[in-house]
């Protein structure tokens, strides 16, 4: 509990500390300019983060806990960590719909590379961003080459986190309940 | 209502209807779970998500072109690493911004370098909406994981280059 009350203040902070920067150095019709735009950005996801949670929450409902664990668990090897990365790069929708679909694999059994993994993958070379963003307003050759350079990330970063010494649980996620 | 609300309210719906099928107790839990959840992540994401735009306000004209051209090397990509961890919003705002760089005069495996950052990185993102739902711990391995990824994809783009003549300008 005190935890996330922290979370909230240090996140306010910045917040604030942004809004002081943006009003000293570009004045305050900047400070409106800016906050207009959020009222409309949080009108455009709030049905979205309210489907995504109650999507999360039906799904583990209905995944029994442990069920992937063959295939994104801590023993999956490499191949573990591939599964999640081509799961990651299928992954449509932003971030409302894509973390949420992340406590429902760590309840089933993902670990955490699999899960950073299956995170990378998704941000950085997720296919609907690349097709409906990427290519058409950068074009095929520019789209392509990002996409090579992005396409072994993922799976690095899977094999870093597994060998950090750092456990995560996923009742640690403020998203998840810990009462089954 | 765009086309990606829509799709989530109908799989989450159909999800739901699957846990009423099972029981209604199912159905009432999942229900109860997603009103706990988001009574958890809503205050965070409602405190993050004007930074991006207040962000935005702060960009400099021109830093891009400066900072970050064809021969700005190994520095030039850790900026645009950095740079790119810094740039708010979702694609809407960071493919276009990409293309006025290159426009400008931005090197493309600094602009590689700058969408690895702003995808892996992404501060903005990670504030808004990875705290929120996964927590603290989580961002702490995740970023340890791959913070100097960019870097890599940067470095690589510098070597593949010569590969993609089509590249500099369209």
């Amino acid at each position: 509990m005190l935890r996330r009350n922290a979370t909230f203040l240090v996140i306010s902070a910045l917040t604030l500390c942004s809004a002081i920067a943006v009003a000293l150095l570009r004045g305050m019709g900047a400070v409106w300019h800016a906050l207009d735009a959020t009222w409309d950005l949080i009108l455009t996801v709030l049905p979205s983060i309210i489907g995504g949670l109650l999507l999360s929450a039906a799904l583990r409902q209905l995944v029994p806990p442990g069920a992937l664990a063959r295939w994104m668990g801590a023993e999956s090897g490499i191949r573990g960590l591939l599964v999640a990365t081509a799961a990651g790069m299928a992954m449509p929708g932003g971030p409302v719909a894509a973390f949420p679909v992340v406590l429902v694999l760590a309840q089933a059994g993902a670990d955490r590379g699999a899960l950073i993994a299956f995170v990378l993958a998704w941000s950085l070379n997720g296919f609907q961003r690349i097709v409906v963003w990427e290519l058409p307003i950068l074009g095929a050759d520019f789209a392509l080459l990002r996409l090579i350079c992005g396409l072994p990330l993922p799976v690095l970063a899977g094999l870093f986190a597994r060998w950090l010494p750092i456990r995560w649980d996923p009742a640690d996620a403020p998203g998840m309940q810990d009462r089954r | 209502m765009s086309f990606g609300v829509i799709a989530i309210w109908v799989v989450a719906l159909g999800a739901l209807g699957l846990c009423l099928r099972r029981s209604p107790a199912v159905g009432r839990r999942a229900v109860a779970d997603a009103g706990t959840a988001l009574w958890r992540v809503l205050p965070v994401m409602l405190m993050a998500l004007p930074m991006a735009a207040f962000l935005a306000e702060l960009i400099p004209a021109g830093w891009a072109e400066r900072w970050l051209g064809p021969d700005s090397g190994f520095i030039g990509i850790l900026l645009a690493s950095v740079a790119g961890g810094a740039m708010p919003g979702g694609p809407f705002v960071a493919f276009p911004l990409v293309l006025g760089f290159l426009k400008a005069g931005a090197g493309p495996s600094q602009m590689v370098a700058l969408i690895s950052g702003w995808a892996i990185l992404g501060l903005h993102r990670t504030l808004a909406w990875e705290l929120p739902i996964l927590g603290g711990r989580f961002i702490v391995v995740r970023l340890l994981a791959s913070f100097s990824l960019p870097l890599l994809a940067g470095l690589a783009a510098e070597l593949l280059l010569p590969l993609f003549p089509g590249v500099a300008l369209r």
